[in-house]
């Protein structure tokens, strides 16, 4: 089967509250899913973003808008006839039946021969490193484990689209990264089109084809990895994404290929943001931690000047806010040496690459 | 918006619950069941009840109820019925505590825990007026402390402080079991923080643990008011003529003067207290107060939280109690198997044979109506249950509250009801056994529909998801995931029918018939006949044979699986 692409058309949730009314959970998002890809939804609690997933899933109906999996328009129809597979938040593993039956519910309840589902169970557990675990009940299982036999469970019925609920929230760090790598190689394997849930920025950077940043019930930004965090489209994705600097400014000339802007006093080149810029326009200066590079004052020739007003060190980096004319920057030292500690009070110089900053125009 | 319903919030949503409905007949036809019986042995029995009290000649009449009133005894009874419920409730509470104070901060053994909860359990599954039979045995006049241990000649047993004292150990264990969770759950965390403060100990008990369990202590005391208040076999054996009590006075009223309509009467002065502390305890435990500290229970304190001479007094009146209950329950045993109790006390089994030869109907009609009674008390409390937690929206809350009616009721005024509203066409129900399982299984199931109603609301709606992502529709789901899930639920409701068809009579003395008899009735005819014997020995069996299968449903439940893993506690209640 080949992959099947997800379309939401202008797709709104609006929930009726008990004091507040009618409230939109979400609001008219549109999105389409490519075939084969691993789209992430990603965005603080209350986004909307779990709620656009059960919508898919159809464990939820959309109060206006249409879904569509494939060619085919999905909306009203249940959950059971949708062909997808859901893995959830806490796993939802049914506690009263072994590995084998969980993974097998959804064979048996297609009525498939009790040959055939033995066959299709133990490949799918050995396809998540589940082999001999037939007889063990969710309980005695590791959660890892547990989320392990989710995933096999969701993917032997052949599922058109494969739906994941914040899945690795229950799972201690290093358990994280580990699962995070087995389902997008699996997810690769398979070929399955998969909308993943997540709130943790680096777990969608790390998994996803393509990510849909969320918020307030709509879509803020879409796009891989590098460009949310090269070109984020708001303050909001900037800030969601990564560590910012947020700077607030203004446009003081324009030339061919580049803008300059005004830092602290400080007049400051910037490369290659072409668009629609105007002279004397209010700005907001993107601009990450680990783009700007600090040197003490008096060992160094040019630069913003700024003082060092804290230095926290974190072993692979070393953490500096930096006090320039009145407005804290956060700064960033990768691989920090003993001889290059500097200590706060000390007065500093800031190199800023001309393509380290994102120009956002004010609204 | 684009023209569609708007659904609220949560997955029982009414808009969902009406689909469910049109998807689901069978749903429906369950539903519309469950409510045409919920309507006609609730609804409909209490209603005949109010009627023949303020109904004359079709029209509403307030004469009957002032007669009644201006009657002193009547007026007395329900003084005493007040007096008695408001005592039992606070040294029922103060013992309670004692006991759940002890066990939850005394770092006890374990065979001690043991011990107590042997102890607690015994009044619980026992006919509620063993105590009452052991109380005539111990200090009746020829009574093994009074007589035999004292010397005393022509003591007098009857009377409000042997009631009092009665009740007091036959229902503080609900005030123990309410009270042990409390206190644990205050737990060690906020004692040690009291402790670091600079806090002593009696004061720790005094700002801190009190003042946290006085919800709790509150909620206890209304429970044991209401057990009280409804108590009729332990007042009818104890109180004698001098302390009437309502409850044996409509009792008396239906069988001695065969006064069905000021029975009736009687019944509502009971129902108006009954009701009302009924209500305050349903708003107390609904605003919270009764759950003071959420989350987490803390580790148990390193800190003792009493001295060890303290610890050492608790222990000891504890433990004072609980061997007078476990000796009063001996005693029982032992004049079981005399001849005469307190004139021959020769060994024999001839009241055992009287019980099977002459007692064989009653315990075999008791047998049958239990063992029907258990399965359908269980499955309709699941159903309920079910509905409760999961059915449409509308209409849950009143299925809940009606469910509830009958088991808050005092039994008294069930059986009254029972009999006034099945005595006479359009259907007649009288002197048959349907009548006394139906009474069961309304009266009784409420502890499974608890149970099942908690389980659903542990079982995670991703559990049901699941299933439907799975491709399951509804009834597959409900099936294969929800009906294996609630199964510990269905057999703690069947627990609660069963210990309660072997051991009540407040309502079901109205009910039997010379077609249908129970064992606790004999056991009551018996006292009244003097033959203490064949009533001792009957009341050994009926705790035998309770004790018996409820250690085979333990023993089914410990190997069921849960939602959570967790083991099931059999929700146990009063009446």
């Amino acid at each position: 089967m080949s992959p099947l692409a997800i379309r939401l058309d202008h797709v709104s949730a609006q929930f009726l509250h008990r004091v507040k009314g009618a409230v939109a959970a979400v609001q008219d998002v549109s999105l389409e899913v490519r075939p084969g890809e691993l789209l992430t939804l990603l965005g603080p609690s209350g986004c909307g973003k779990t709620t656009t997933l059960r919508m898919i899933a159809g464990f939820q109906e959309p109060t206006g808008g249409r879904i569509l999996i494939g060619d085919r328009d999905v909306t009203g129809i249940e959950a059971n006839d949708r062909g997808i597979g859901f893995v959830f938040q806490n796993y939802a593993l049914f506690p009263h039946l072994t590995v084998f039956e969980n993974v097998a519910y959804g064979l048996r309840v297609q009525r498939q021969q009790a040959s055939q589902i033995a066959v299709a169970v133990r490949e799918v557990l050995s396809l998540v490193g589940l082999t001999g675990y037939d007889w063990q009940l969710p309980h005695q299982l590791s959660g890892g484990e547990q989320q392990r036999v989710a995933l096999a469970r969701a993917i032997v019925i052949r599922p058109g689209v494969l739906l994941f609920d914040e899945p690795l929230s229950n799972l201690d760090a290093k358990l994280r990264v580990q699962m995070r790598r087995e389902i997008r190689s699996l997810q690769k394997k398979l070929g399955i089109t998969t909308v993943y849930v997540t709130h943790d920025q680096e777990e969608a950077m790390a998994i996803s084809d393509r990510i849909a940043v969320m918020n307030k019930g709509g879509i803020a930004q879409i796009g891989d990895a590098e460009e949310l965090y090269r070109r984020p489209a708001s303050v909001f994705v900037a800030r969601f994404i990564g560590h910012a600097n947020l700077l607030p400014t203004s446009v003081t000339s324009i030339g061919a290929g580049s803008v300059e802007i005004d830092i602290a006093g400080q007049r400051h080149i910037v490369v290659a943001q072409c668009g629609d810029l105007r002279l004397g326009q209010a700005v907001t200066a993107v601009i990450r931690p680990e783009a700007l590079g600090i040197c003490d004052a008096s060992k160094s020739d040019g630069g913003l000047m700024g003082r060092v007003t804290s230095c926290t060190y974190l072993g692979d980096k070393c953490e500096y806010v930096v006090d320039l004319a009145g407005a804290e920057l956060q700064v960033i030292k990768a691989n920090p040496q003993p001889s290059d500690r500097i200590l706060p009070g000390t007065a500093v110089h800031l190199n800023l690459p001309a393509a380290g900053i994102h120009l956002l125009p004010e609204r | 918006m684009k023209g569609r319903a708007v659904t609220t919030f949560g997955p029982q949503s009414s808009v969902q619950g009406r689909h469910r409905l049109l998807v689901d007949p069978a749903f429906g036809v369950t539903l519309a069941a469950l409510w045409l019986l919920l309507a006609l042995f609730v609804i409909y029995p209490l209603l005949m009840m109010l009627s023949a009290a303020f109904l004359e000649g079709g029209r509403l009449s307030l004469a009957p109820l002032f007669a009644i009133l201006g009657k002193p005894s009547h007026r007395a009874a329900f003084l005493n019925s007040l007096l008695l419920g408001a005592l039992v409730g606070l040294f029922g509470t103060a013992l309670g505590f004692l006991f759940a104070f002890t066990v939850a901060r005394g770092s006890l053994r374990p065979r001690w825990v043991r011990l107590i909860d042997a102890a607690t359990l015994l009044p619980l599954i026992s006919p509620p007026f063993t105590t009452s039979i052991s109380f005539i045995f111990s200090f009746g006049p020829r009574g093994l402390i009074t007589y035999d241990l004292l010397g005393l000649k022509g003591t007098n047993v009857y009377g409000l402080s042997s009631t009092l004292a009665a009740e007091v150990l036959t229902y503080f264990p609900i005030a123990y079991l309410t009270l042990r969770p409390v206190l644990t759950g205050i737990g060690g965390n906020l004692e040690e923080m009291a402790f670091s403060l600079g806090s002593r100990r009696l004061n720790v008990f005094r700002t801190v643990t009190l003042p946290l369990t006085v919800p709790g202590l509150a909620n206890a005391f209304l429970l044991l008011f209401a057990a009280s208040l409804a108590d009729f076999a332990t007042p009818l054996i104890l109180a004698g003529n001098v302390f009437q009590v309502l409850p044996t006075e409509a009792y008396l009223q239906i069988t001695g003067l065969f006064d069905l309509k000021g029975g009736a009467i009687l019944s509502v002065l009971l129902l108006v207290p009954a009701a009302i502390v009924y209500l305050l305890q349903r708003a107390w435990v609904a605003r919270g107060h009764y759950v003071t500290v959420t989350g987490k229970a803390g580790p148990q304190s390193a800190i003792r939280s009493v001295t060890p001479t303290a610890r050492t007094m608790l222990l000891a009146a504890c433990a004072a109690v609980a061997l007078f209950i476990l000796y009063l329950y001996a005693l029982l045993a032992f004049a079981s198997v005399v001849a005469a109790f307190g004139a021959d006390h020769a060994w024999t089994l001839r009241h055992y044979q009287v019980i099977f030869t002459e007692g064989r109907k009653a315990i075999l009609d008791t047998l049958f109506i239990t063992f029907v009674g258990m399965p359908l008390g269980g499955l309709y409390g699941v159903l309920v249950g079910y509905l409760v937690a999961r059915g449409p929206a509308r209409g849950r809350g009143a299925m809940e509250v009606v469910s509830m009616i009958n088991y808050a009721l005092p039994g008294t005024i069930v059986g009254i009801a029972y009999l006034i509203a099945f005595n006479d066409p359009p259907l007649v129900l009288t002197g048959t056994a349907l009548i006394i399982i139906a009474c069961y299984v309304f009266r009784y199931s409420p502890a499974g529909i608890r149970t099942t109603v908690a389980l659903l609301e542990q079982i995670d709606q991703s559990l049901e998801d699941a299933s439907r992502s799975l491709g399951a529709r509804s009834g597959t789901t409900f099936r294969r995931v929800t009906l294996p899930l609630v199964m510990p639920a269905f057999l703690a409701g069947v627990g609660v029918v069963f210990i309660r068809s072997m051991t009540a009579i407040s309502a079901t003395i109205f009910l039997v018939s010379i077609g249908w008899n129970l064992i606790t009735v004999r056991i009551l005819e018996n006292m009244t006949e003097l033959s203490l014997g064949p009533a001792a020995a009957f009341s050994v069996f009926v705790i035998a044979v309770v004790m018996a299968v409820m250690s085979l449903l333990n023993a089914v439940v410990r190997h069921l699986p849960t939602a959570t893993g967790e083991q099931m506690q059999w929700g146990i209640g009063g009446g």
